[in-house]
């Protein structure tokens, strides 16, 4: 099969899903209930990473009333509330009220969940792949993996952490931006001994060459040698297909501000080239020296994500009306804090954290997983997400299992005997 | 595991062919490829004609190839990269090579390996010298040097550049650095233990951490030895001075810092210790420090991940190296010349699934072979494309920046691809321009049968199969076989280009790039 096929299969694909449902209208997309979400195979993935360990007390634990005394919340917070939505809520935080009130409908709020460590590359490791071990991909990188869709850029990390594992030819990761310079070839001419660029049509025919030898080269393989050859061969398609609709995805335009990458990723998603990325989310959330921070940091990242759900609701999607019928959104920190300030004003790294999962499939409007007063997490019944004595620890495999089902990929192939947190799935 | 070589491996095949016994269950790689890969791994580029012919008529001679190519300095730039995957000290920090250069002078003079924490001396050159207040004992580059102020010397256990990459926050009191030893010296990283907090444990760490990780057993797991560990780097903790404006410094004053912190004297998994000098010996005497190297270099040489089914494997190359009195390029050695890791194929599937029959170039490996092929080198602003992970080329191309990118993608990415294509395309244009110049100086370099008038279709028509034959035989070491239609097909590539612009330079320029983006160039 030639480049040719693949773009043009793909590019067809997406103009026709637009075309056909884009004139449904927008007015209907925010009314919770329609049964417009994309089917699990159908799903794009959106991760945000906070580095550094996260407060889960800022936003997602709120610890009032009954729960209070245990943890010391930020000063003038209090609870916010929406249906079964618990958050902190406060008048420095306004953004955070108004995506629970707009958007939590189709958000969850996982809570408790063991992160199995309280280093940072340990919890990272295991707030991505479940386990330590390094062999293992991550989930944004093994739901790009596990599709038949022939996706360009598979996942494509703008920022933050990657496990590439064994599923390695899935992975995009941004360089800083060169990605785009290699794309429409314009690197030639930034070198210290710059080179003509070659032009289109030759640029073609060369691919097409090479194409054929690459081809031949898979076929003479057998083992891990064939498999390679045929990672070549899918790489070798996804980059041609880049190269002759860069100028669709408007790939040029390079930004570093956080909501037009994250417009950016959904850009990708809605012309078929990516189904998952990472994005850094903007700060330092490793307060060890003062926990002040950590309130205006999420006051920002929920003023993005807001904004972007009112992008995505406008934006057709790939296979769906809109994005919003086809994007979930996980937002994640590799550690929870302490619950209580340290000597010097900051809160140390703490074993159970919280996650932020909203989109198509998710069975939103609810906080799945608890931790007691003292923020420690508690047993829960996976299928319902509520705390039960004779449940068991929300482990973080358990949410990435989930999350795996939750795109139609078969998560006991990479998560055998994981308890899937099926609370989540609606 | 046997040990052989390919033309022996030849001769065993021929033997049990006529008893006809069970078949051979890896299948070799022939001689070529043989010696392609084992200069791509020690040097970076690939062999010339001379050597692959010389290799093809006497394959016997893998073995000498093999010990010449240890003695090459550019070994000593492979062992640095393929070490860096274990100690990530590359992340663009100023003299993170101080550590790495060390290990290269041990390799260079085949002292033990047990040097790398017990050198009584430090390895820099005029920057890192200057930066670190080192004396260094002669004129220029990188050489043994001592830092003058005052502190022991034990290898990397001393090197400010170490703990300026991993540093120690003031209430974590050097525990960081404690499971930087672990992990980079013994390959046991104590993040990769899974925490099960008793709800006794997590209470007592709310209430005072400090006091939950003396008496709390969950915690003591991994304190008990962890803190010990961390009470031998109190010399290079400057959290308690209030003059901050060396960074770098060690300091004798704060050695006894351990007390006011964790409590817990120096030592080494039970032993006590009294400096970072009798750490070092601790270490180098521990057979985890031994495992460790052999599975970095291992796992860096073969591009596998070591598992059980690979012990026994590893076992003899553990041996090899003790034997040897742990000289590392005996340790490399017995590595490269193995069995397997000259498989070509395995009859076996998990076998072949296992082997690395197939290995995706590094970035570096890629910027050599291209560079030895057209003399072209990718650099932006004067930093290095395919070695300095600021371009940004470096992780697109699966390598890592010891930062946020810390394991290398074997598998070939797109980002792999594209690297491939657009450096591909600049050292073709590069050559090209170069080889068809009509003032050229020197001999060409690959276009060395045609000038810019020679058309296909012309008097010289058979130059272009030659021309074009002799391209795949330089670029990717194996020739083209007679019946293929590799040369039609890129004579055919020519002429496309050709009849755009009736530009002779473009459309050798396409050839040459499509000859430079052969798989065999990415893999090997």
């Amino acid at each position: 099969m030639g480049k040719h096929d693949t773009s043009r299969r793909t590019f067809l694909k997406g103009s026709l899903a637009a075309t056909a449902m884009g004139a449904t209208g927008t007015g209907l997309l925010l009314k919770p209930g329609r049964a417009m979400a994309a089917a699990p195979r159908d799903r794009k993935f959106l991760f945000f990473f906070a580095g550094g360990g996260w407060d889960t007390s800022t936003v997602y634990e709120p610890k009032f009333g009954d729960d209070a005394g245990g943890v010391d919340m930020d000063q003038d917070t209090f609870l916010g509330q929406s249906g079964d939505l618990r958050w902190t809520a406060g008048d420095d935080r306004p953004s955070v009220s108004r995506y629970f009130e707009r958007w939590g409908w189709r958000s969850s709020i996982i809570n408790g969940i063991d992160t199995h460590s309280i280093g940072h590359g340990a919890g990272t490791r295991f707030m991505l792949t479940g386990s330590s071990a390094s062999s293992l991909s991550d989930w944004p990188t093994l739901l790009a993996s596990q599709t038949e869709v022939g996706f360009s850029m598979p996942h494509v990390v703008f920022g933050g952490p990657s496990f590439a594992g064994t599923r390695g030819s899935a992975l995009v990761r941004g360089g800083g931006g060169r990605v785009i310079d290699l794309i429409d070839g314009s690197i030639a001419g930034q070198a210290d001994v710059p080179t003509p660029q070659m032009a289109r049509p030759a640029d073609f025919m060369v691919d097409a060459y090479v194409h054929g030898r690459i081809d031949r080269f898979a076929l003479s393989k057998q083992g891990l040698g064939r498999r390679r050859g045929e990672e070549l061969l899918a790489s070798l398609e996804r980059a041609m297909e880049l190269e002759g609709r860069e100028f669709e995805a408007g790939l040029r335009t390079q930004t570093r501000d956080f909501y037009d990458q994250a417009v950016r990723a959904t850009e990708l998603m809605r012309l078929g080239l990516s189904r998952c990325a990472m994005l850094r989310i903007p700060g330092g959330y490793d307060t060890h020296g003062n926990n002040a921070p950590q309130a205006p940091q999420q006051e920002a990242f929920f003023d993005t994500i807001d904004r972007l759900m009112d992008h995505m609701a406008l934006t057709p999607g790939h296979t769906s009306p809109t994005l919003l019928d086809e994007v979930v959104i996980v937002a994640m920190s590799e550690l929870g804090r302490t619950p209580r300030l340290n000597g010097g004003g900051g809160k140390d790294h703490w074993p159970f954290g919280s996650m932020l999962v909203a989109g198509p499939g998710v069975r939103g409007g609810r906080v799945i997983g608890a931790t007691d007063p003292g923020l420690v997490g508690m047993t829960i019944d996976h299928s319902t997400g509520l705390p039960s004595g004779s449940g068991d620890l929300l482990g973080c495999e358990s949410v990435g299992a989930a999350l795996l089902k939750l795109g139609g990929v078969d998560h006991d192939a990479f998560l055998q005997g994981v308890q899937v947190l099926d609370a989540l799935i609606a | 595991m046997k040990r052989v070589t390919p033309a022996l491996l030849g001769l065993s095949l021929a033997l049990t062919a006529c008893s006809e016994p069970e078949a051979e269950p890896i299948t070799p790689l022939d001689a070529r490829s043989s010696l392609i890969r084992v200069k791509v791994d020690l040097l970076g580029v690939h062999p010339d004609e001379v050597e692959l012919q010389a290799i093809e008529e006497e394959p016997e001679l893998y073995p000498l190839f093999v010990d010449r190519y240890l003695d090459d300095p550019g070994f000593l730039t492979r062992i640095r990269e393929v070490y860096d995957a274990r100690l990530l000290m590359r992340n663009g920090m100023d003299g993170a090579d101080e550590p790495l250069r060390l290990l290269s002078h041990i390799v260079e003079n085949d002292l033990p390996f047990t040097e790398f924490v017990t050198a009584d001396y430090t390895i820099a050159n005029e920057a890192v010298a200057g930066m670190y207040d080192i004396q260094l004992a002669g004129d220029a580059g990188w050489q043994a040097g001592w830092y003058a102020d005052g502190r022991p010397h034990a290898g990397v256990l001393t090197m400010t550049s170490v703990w300026q990459r991993y540093p120690s926050a003031g209430q974590n009191a050097n525990r960081h650095r404690a499971n930087a030893v672990s992990k980079l010296l013994l390959c046991d990283d104590y993040l990769d233990r899974p925490i099960a907090f008793s709800r006794n444990a997590v209470d007592q760490v709310t209430i005072d951490p400090e006091q939950a990780i003396r008496e709390s057993e969950d915690c003591n797991s991994c304190h008990s030895s962890l803190d010990p560990l961390a009470a031998h780097f109190f010399g290079f903790f400057g959290y308690e001075d209030d003059d901050f404006s060396d960074p770098f410094l060690y300091r004798p004053e704060n050695e006894e810092l351990w007390r006011d912190y964790a409590d817990s004297p120096p030592a080494y998994y039970g032993q006590p210790t009294s400096s970072l000098v009798d750490l070092g010996r601790e270490i180098a005497e521990d057979p985890r420090f031994v495992d460790c190297a052999v599975k970095t270099l291992w796992e860096g040489f073969t591009q596998r991940t070591y598992g059980e089914p690979d012990w026994a494997e590893v076992q003899e190359h553990r041996s090899a190296f003790v034997d040897s009195g742990l000289i590392v390029r005996d340790l490399v050695r017995s590595i490269v010349n193995s069995e397997e890791y000259l498989a070509g194929g395995a009859e076996e599937r998990e076998l072949a699934e296992r082997l690395a029959t197939v290995k995706v170039v590094s970035p570096s490996q890629l910027a050599g072979i291209v560079e030895q092929l057209t003399g072209y080198r990718w650099s932006f602003g004067g930093r290095d494309g395919l070695t300095d992970p600021s371009t940004g080329l470096v992780t697109l191309a699966g390598g890592i920046d010891a930062d946020s990118v810390t394991q290398a993608t074997r598998a070939p990415s797109v980002s792999l691809l594209l690297v491939h294509e657009r450096l591909a395309t600049a050292a073709a244009a590069h050559v090209v321009a170069n080889d068809l110049a009509v003032d050229r100086e020197g001999d060409a370099r690959l276009l060395t049968a045609v000038t810019r008038e020679d058309v296909p279709d012309g008097p010289g028509a058979n130059l272009f199969e030659d021309q074009i034959r002799y391209l795949y035989l330089t670029v990717t070491g194996i020739p083209l076989p007679e019946d293929s239609e590799d040369p039609a097909r890129l004579v055919e590539l020519w002429k496309q280009i050709y009849s755009v612009d009736a530009s002779p330079v473009a459309a050798w320029t396409g050839v040459v790039t499509a000859v430079l983006r052969d798989p065999a160039v990415i893999t090997y």
